[in-house]
């Protein structure tokens, strides 16, 4: 199988380019003919390729040519458009990162595009593949929590322009910590609540932390969405983890039931300790790797059955996010910029999704 | 300090976590409820000379200072008493269910010349007044996004809790203590929203859970989320909270610093409603001892019956954004801010924050 990365802009794409040159029967080829729009110092391009040891062509022509069974998109927010609508015009199925792009117009098109040359359109969610939201969907839909009525979500991250200084560019972005961070959660409640959806969202932003570093989009934002069952989720949006942090930030909530209150965190399985010859924390990850699990669901499809291993067979496994549930996360950090402008809640105009 | 007369309005949950911060802090201590309990609870304590009055009037003859730890609804009524008798009085938060009674009662202290003191006993949680006084020296650079919880066992031990009319609800009796804190440290509130969810009204049967979100503005920008539940038998009382800004974050969870744990014990522990002291010395304990000083011409201390009026306005315009489902403005233009008391005021806004960042450094 040959999958494609098409840019590097994206810090995820490294990664993304990694696990599949580390896959066994998976040939990647990679192409980041933007790299030189990318600032001094920024690690793109042919450089990037060579450092990862993975095939880099020129042009994203070049490299559908190569005929790719799939690809994915890891360029800025507002550029997945043209590169989605590149793929369905190959005929090659696209796993794109989030947010789906940065207008409704954008998403809706991507969506359409998609559907009308018949090829998959996935949303790169892989927090959907943590063992804690298996765990917690289980939960939730096997009735242990019973009817949910509040979620206090938090995905917190260090500002990202240190390595990709166009996540804090509106243009390219598509806004600041709103729009990339409150879509994960959204993301997660769209899956767990199964046919209910959100139906009006109410945030607040601020850009108190790095307004004074020339920083241009909102750097904080809560986000209340309230959805047809009667749920109520707030999520802490906010680049509020400290730049020198030793961890990246988190995913963490708290959802309170009838019958049950759960919490998950996607990121807390750490070995914690102290380097004394560093003078350093040290920590190290042993969670189960998402962003694996996510690209191997959707190259090769979830089956259901096999996610529990010796547990009895799961009906409805965990799927990577659809393009239509792409369009339904970025339309919550939509509404929260109406919000956030107008200091009123916004009701979503389309509630069946 | 001199022996203080204390005259003890109440004989519930929190009367009984005064009563031996009072005999620990030496004071003559005289109970009286409307009903038989407060003789109950001062037979309780005979051995330590508490007595029981039969009369509101014999009680307050008795005291210098009121403790009023009887339910919301009269808080009004039973403090306004005590204050038109000149007593200092301490009064169990929420001071009122409304900003107009708080006034009123702010009114009357002002007029007798005596110490309206509201008893938010959070602002003396050890955890809380280290991030409260680190967040005041700069440990986290101004606060930008702010977020708080509390969870507690859904408090059916005393039926008027569950019935908004009388206790305010989850919002206003409980996340008072997290509005109360957010605007200490981020400063006034002007735009409130909110959603409460499950059981809200009395009776509250076994086992029923109320949960509420609440998202606060506030005039420097910063946002704060407050999320409270009264939840299931088995809820472990815990509160978190997680202050951020430019310069750093500071949080904590009460689930991670219980510096004494009960591993197993054979049977499934019930939850609780008021929190298990943290083998610290009783945050009730330095309250009231900061109240009683004050009381003897000490310092001011560092919650006051302002403050207890800011957290209300901001608790009952949540309790508002909940029923209507709309974000209620607190900071009004026509200069009424949410503390009430800059009508006349020429200050500009920024300046008004300034008396809240001495206050946490105190």
């Amino acid at each position: 199988m040959k999958v494609g990365v098409l840019s590097f802009a994206h810090v995820h794409a490294a990664g993304y380019a990694a696990l599949l040159r580390d896959m066994d029967g998976v040939e990647v080829v990679t192409s980041d003919p933007e790299a030189g729009s990318a600032p001094p110092g920024e690690v793109r391009g042919e450089v990037l390729a060579r450092r990862l040891g993975v095939e880099h062509v020129a042009t994203y022509q070049e490299l559908f040519d190569q005929g790719p069974d799939a690809v994915i998109v890891a360029a800025e927010n507002a550029r997945h458009r043209a590169l989605v609508e590149l793929a369905a015009k190959h005929g090659v199925d696209v796993l794109c990162e989030k947010p789906l792009a940065t207008t409704e117009e954008d998403g809706e098109a991507m969506v359409a595009a998609c559907r009308d040359a018949g090829v998959r359109l996935g949303v790169a969610y892989p927090v959907r593949f943590s063992p804690a939201y298996a765990a917690l969907r289980d939960a939730v839909r096997g009735g242990a929590t019973g009817p949910v009525l509040t979620v206090a979500g938090a995905n917190n991250g260090r500002l990202p322009a240190d390595s990709r200084a166009w996540f804090t560019d509106p243009g390219l972005a598509g806004g600041g910590a709103l729009m990339d961070h409150t879509v994960h959660i959204a993301d997660l409640l769209d899956d767990l609540f199964g046919e209910a959806r959100a139906e009006e969202v109410y945030a607040q932003t601020n850009n108190l932390m790095y307004e004074a570093d020339g920083v241009a989009v909102e750097t904080a934002g809560l986000v209340t969405v309230r959805y047809t069952n009667g749920a109520v989720a707030t999520i802490d949006c906010s680049w509020s983890h400290p730049d020198h942090h030793p961890t990246w930030g988190g995913l963490e909530l708290q959802l309170v039931g009838e019958r049950a209150t759960v919490e998950m965190d996607a990121f807390c399985q750490v070995v914690s300790g102290f380097d004394e010859r560093q003078r350093t924390g040290v920590l190290l990850p042993w969670g189960s790797d998402l962003d694996g699990a996510m690209v191997r669901a959707f190259l090769y499809g979830t089956e259901a059955g096999e996610v529990d291993g010796d547990g009895p067979a799961v009906p409805d496994a965990v799927q990577v996010a659809d393009g239509e549930a792409g369009l339904r996360s970025l339309r919550i950090a939509l509404a929260g910029y109406a919000s956030a402008r107008s200091g009123r809640p916004v009701r979503l105009g389309d509630r069946t999704g | 300090m001199p022996e203080l007369a204390v005259g003890l309005i109440g004989a519930g949950g929190i009367a009984r976590a005064h009563l031996p911060a009072w005999l620990t802090l030496g004071a003559r201590v005289t109970v009286f409820t409307s009903d038989d309990s407060g003789e109950r609870l001062a037979a309780e304590y005979a051995h330590r000379g508490v007595r029981a009055a039969h009369g509101l009037g014999e009680l307050l003859d008795s005291a210098e200072a009121v403790d009023v730890c009887t339910p919301t609804h009269t808080h009004r009524e039973v403090a306004l008493t005590a204050l038109r008798a000149g007593r200092h009085v301490a009064c169990e938060k929420p001071l009122a269910l409304a900003p107009g009674d708080v006034e009123e009662m702010i009114a009357e202290a002002d007029r007798a010349g005596v110490l309206l003191f509201p008893a938010h006993v959070v602002r003396y949680f050890p955890e809380y007044a280290a991030m409260a006084e680190a967040v005041a020296g700069g440990a986290v650079g101004q606060p930008a996004v702010l977020r708080f919880t509390r969870t507690g066992t859904y408090p059916v031990w005393s039926p008027w809790f569950a019935d908004p009319a009388l206790s305010g609800g989850l919002l206003v009796d409980q996340m008072i203590h997290d509005f109360d804190f957010a605007r200490l440290l981020a400063g006034e509130v002007v735009r409130v929203h909110a959603h409460v969810r499950g059981h809200q009204e009395a009776p509250a049967p076994a086992g029923c859970v109320a949960a509420a979100t609440a998202v606060l503005t506030h005039a420097s920008g910063a946002v704060s989320h407050v999320h409270g539940v009264w939840g299931l038998p088995d809820a472990q009382f815990r509160t978190t909270f997680r202050i951020a800004g430019r310069d750093g974050v500071l949080h904590h969870d009460s689930a991670q610093t219980k510096a004494f744990r009960v591993i197993s014990q054979g049977a499934a522990a019930q939850g609780e409603g008021i929190p298990a002291v943290n083998l610290t010395e009783s945050p009730f304990l330095t309250e009231l001892r900061e109240f009683a000083e004050a009381v003897r011409g000490g310092p001011e201390p560092r919650v006051t019956a302002q403050d207890g009026l800011a957290a209300v306005r901001i608790a009952v315009a949540a309790a508002e954004s909940a029923r209507t489902g709309r974000a209620v403005e607190t900071g009004t233009a026509d200069g009424t801010g949410a503390d009430g008391r800059d009508d006349e005021s020429p200050e500009a806004p920024e300046t008004q924050e300034a008396p809240e960042n001495q206050e946490v450094a105190r």
